[in-house]
Parts: C-alpha cells; structure tokens; sequence
C-alpha cells in the first residue's frame, strides 16, 4: 500500500476580501477574496476545491482528510475545532469563470437549521478567531492546498445598555433663555408688587393721589362765563379814555 | 397741559401697538405650534418613546399662550383706550401669569432639545426596534421603518449601529440573513430588495449607508426653536409692553 502523495502546496495566501464592504466582516459571517487562476495548474474537470475553516489555534493540527468520505462537517465545527465547506467546482475558479468576486462563509442559515448532511456553509458559532485555506480534493484525495490565512477576528457586539445617551456638554441656549426670562420676570413682578404696594399704602394713608396724576380720566370743566364790561353810566365823561374828570356828583363807578 | 396731553397720547398710542404686535404674534404662536403638534414629519412616535416629551408639552402649551396672548391684547388695547384702571389691572395680572407659563414653555422646549442627542436615538431604536412585547412598541417600529423608506437612511449613524450593539432586532433576525434590517437596503418598485446579496455584503449602491439622525435633528430642531426662541422674543416685547402699561396704570387718576 503506497503512501499517498502530499498535495502541492501553493503559495497563495487566502484574505479578507480587500474590497469597501461594510458587511465583509459581521459576528458570523466574514467574506474571502475569490482566488481566480490559483488551482489551474493542478486541477482537473473533476476536481472540487474545497475551504477548510479552523479556529485558529487548531489550525496547525489540522489534517487533510484522505478522502470526500472523511471530510469534516460544519456540525463537528465545536468539537473538531475545524470544518470544511464551499465544495466548488475548480473550474469556477478558472482566470475566466464568472462569479461574484468574494465568496460569504456563514451565509447559509437554513442548512444549520435543517441539519443536512451536504457541506453547510452555516454562520459561525462564536467570534474565533478563525484561519482559512483552501484544498482541491480529487478522487484520490487531496491534490494541492493553499497557505492558511491570517487570523480572521469576527464582531462582537457590544451591550446597548453601554449607550450613554446624556449631551456631552450642557447648551449654552438653555442658560441664556433661562437667566434672562428669569430677570425678566422677576422685575415684572417687583415692578407690579411695588405698584400695588404703593397704591394700598396710598389708600390706607388717605393721602391725595391726585397731585401727580397726569391723566383726568374725565374732564370735567365748570363753565364760567367771561365776565362782560358794564356800560358807562352817562354822567360820567372820560375825556382821555378811563379817566373821568369828577362832576359834584359822588364817583360813581365808570 | 398740551404738552402732557401730547405725552399721554403718544403714550396710549405706543401702548395699544405694542398690543397689536402682541395679539398678531399670540395668532402666530398658536399657528406654528398648531404644525409641530400635528406631527408633519412622522417623529412623533419617537419623541414619545423618549418618556419626557416635553418639547410635545411645550408646543401645546404655546397654543393656548398664544390664544391668551391675542384675547389679553384686545382687553389691553380697550382698557389703554378708555383709561380704565380695573380693566389695566386686571390685563397686568393676566398677563404676568401667561408671562410665566410661556417661560416655562420656552425653557422646556430649549432643555428637551439639548437632550436627543444620536446616542439617546441609538439606544431607543437598539432596545426598541422589533421588539414585539410591550404593545406600544409597534409604532416605534412603524416610525422608524417609515423613517428610513423615506429618507433612504439606515440606522441612527449608519448600518453599523446594527453591528455594533446588541438589539431587540437581532433577537429575532440572525446576523448571517440580517446584519441590518430589510429596509436599510436599496428597494425596487415592489418593495423588494433589489439585489439581496448585495445588500447583505454591504455593497455600495445596494444598501442605504448614512445614518437617519440628520432627518431626525433636521424638524426636531426647527420645532424646538421655533417654539424656544420665538417664545422668547415675545417674552422680551410683552416685558417692554407690559412696564410701559404699568407706568401708564399708576398715572390713571380714580
């Protein structure tokens, strides 16, 4: 019984895609650059290649299964510490083949649900970190592996009770309206207190208000005639006007 | 005397258009605070969320300050007009207690302000988003998806807001099918997403990327200003109407 060959060890290095997706990292899933024209030298039309995820710190104890019937599931991901999933044609990653340019681990959510037993691309159980690579399998086992990757480190989400919703400073619009009203109103109300003080004390003092007024309500104007000049009686003769040179008679008023 | 009729004259005439302004700005008043309460831009339901809403409280209160403010502006107008010092003192003290219900209108309105801040806005809609216990949770919900269809918006601060926190959303919706609600992505005609991976991947140009807080701060500011400090400058006009009526008031004979 001969040993099997070691597969070809290539020298690329699967990623995170390097693209700006917001979603290219969440807490279970994370999206890899799609190697294009990395297996073409050692694939065959019937060869699959293969991903293998592995926690990080078991990654160098993973061994390359010998056969499809030996291939890890994702529901052994807990205990294996490692799995193996996205079984694609090599030819879709051919320098030509078309297909979107990232491949999304964890985005299967019904396979994880339904328990099947095909490769599950299901969501990532914890954070990791994690450390991909991939490996074309061929009917006689494994043909050639990549690099493992870098540490990939999924989200964690943070507590919204974390959220400290109070304003950084205080707004200075509150203070101003506040102080200003405030002196406002309170002259107002002096101003009112002090005039009606003034009047009850006036009124209980009896003293005359009406020296300061400078509004009669109504005016109210005794009508008094002119006084009319009396006539001259005429024994008096004024020569120059107002003077009356005196007759024997007793001065009567001119 | 003539001259001190001249001076009472101008001083009547002053008072009743000061009284004018007034009972224009009290219709003013109560028509702008008749729009905010009428909840033009549906944010209603989130201020409500917020348990004070007092910047609500404050605009229902400017309705009826503004309706006091145009009725004590004909009572003054008629009681500077014929003199009368019952109907003056009775304008005063009317007046000085709408004074102050108005300052307590402006300073709420300006304080409740200062609070919503993004964070405050953050935690509601993490803790509050899809949650389907408490009943009046459901129209949080309907505000916020009506908020982000129509604004093209996402999240308080972006999408991330869903990554980054744990949510009442998230308990429901697992990350791997829905690292943000359906409706931060970019919908056809149908209401359909219209490229589901892409939206998931955070591809740009198939999800909405900015935050919803500027179409929120946006009217919230506006009502909160328009309430605060136009308050306030009616506030300083009836200050100044209001000494000149008191000044004319103790100079009224019996």
């Amino acid at each position: 019984l001969s040993l099997p060959t070691p597969p070809a060890r290539l020298p690329y290095v699967p990623q995170v895609s390097p693209m700006a997706l917001l979603g290219k990292v969440t807490a279970t899933t994370f999206a890899l650059e799609r190697p294009r024209g990395v297996f073409d030298s050692h694939a065959d039309a019937s060869d699959a290649v293969w991903l293998v995820v592995a926690f990080a710190n078991a990654s160098a104890a993973f061994r390359n299964p010998p056969s499809r019937a030996d291939v890890p599931p994702y529901k052994q991901l807990p205990t294996a510490r490692s799995y193996m999933t996205l079984e694609t044609p090599a030819a879709a990653y051919s320098c030509s083949a078309p297909g979107p340019p990232v491949l999304r681990v964890g985005s299967d959510t019904a396979c994880r649900d339904q328990g099947r037993q095909d490769p599950c691309n299901g969501p990532l159980p914890s954070p990791g970190p994690y450390r991909v690579k991939f490996l074309l399998m061929g009917c006689g086992g494994p043909k050639a592996e990549t690099r493992w990757s870098e540490p990939i480190l999924l989200r964690t989400a943070a507590s919204p009770s974390t959220i400290d919703p109070a304003p950084a400073r205080r707004g200075s619009a509150v203070v101003v309206i506040t102080s200003i009203l405030a002196s406002l109103g309170a002259v107002l109300a002096t101003a009112v207190l002090g005039a009606l003080g003034a009047e009850v004390w006036g009124s209980l003092c009896h003293r005359d208000l009406g020296t300061d007024a400078f509004l009669r309500r109504s005016y109210r104007t005794h009508h008094i005639p002119p006084a009319l000049p009396r006539p001259l009686p005429p024994g008096c003769r004024c020569s120059p006007p107002g003077l009356c040179h005196s007759a024997p008679q007793p001065p009567a008023p001119c | 005397m003539a001259k001190s009729d001249d001076c009472v004259h101008i001083l009547q005439g002053l008072l009743v258009f000061g009284n004018v302004v007034i009972g224009m700005c009290g219709i003013a008043l109560t028509a702008e605070c008749i729009y905010f309460v009428s909840n033009p831009h549906g944010l209603y339901p989130l201020l409500k969320a917020t348990e004070n809403s007092d910047i609500n409280a404050a605009a229902w209160i400017g309705i009826f300050v503004g309706l006091a403010l145009f009725a004590l502006s004909i009572l003054g107008i008629i009681g500077v007009i014929k003199a009368s010092r019952t109907l003056l003192l009775v304008y005063i003290i009317l007046m000085l207690i709408t004074f102050a219900f108005e300052m307590a209108s402006c300073i709420t309105a300006a304080a409740h302000r200062d609070s919503l801040t993004p964070e405050h806005f953050q935690k509601q809609m993490l803790e509050r988003y899809q949650k389907s216990e408490p009943a009046n949770n459901s129209e949080v919900t309907k505000a916020w998806d009506e908020l982000m269809l129509q604004n093209h918006c996402c999240g308080v601060k972006g999408p991330s807001d869903w990554q980054e926190y744990q949510s009442a959303f998230r308990l429901t919706h697992s990350d791997a099918d829905y690292p943000w609600p359906r409706t931060c992505c970019v919908l056809d005609a149908q209401g359909l997403p219209v490229s589901l991976d892409g939206c998931k991947l955070g591809v740009p140009g198939y999800y909405n990327s900015n935050g919803c807080y500027d179409a929120i701060s946006g009217p919230v500011n506006t009502h909160a200003w328009g309430v605060a400090w136009f308050g306030f400058a009616i506030l300083c006009w009836i200050f100044c109407v209001l000494l000149g009526t008191m000044f004319y008031w103790s100079g009224i004979e019996y």
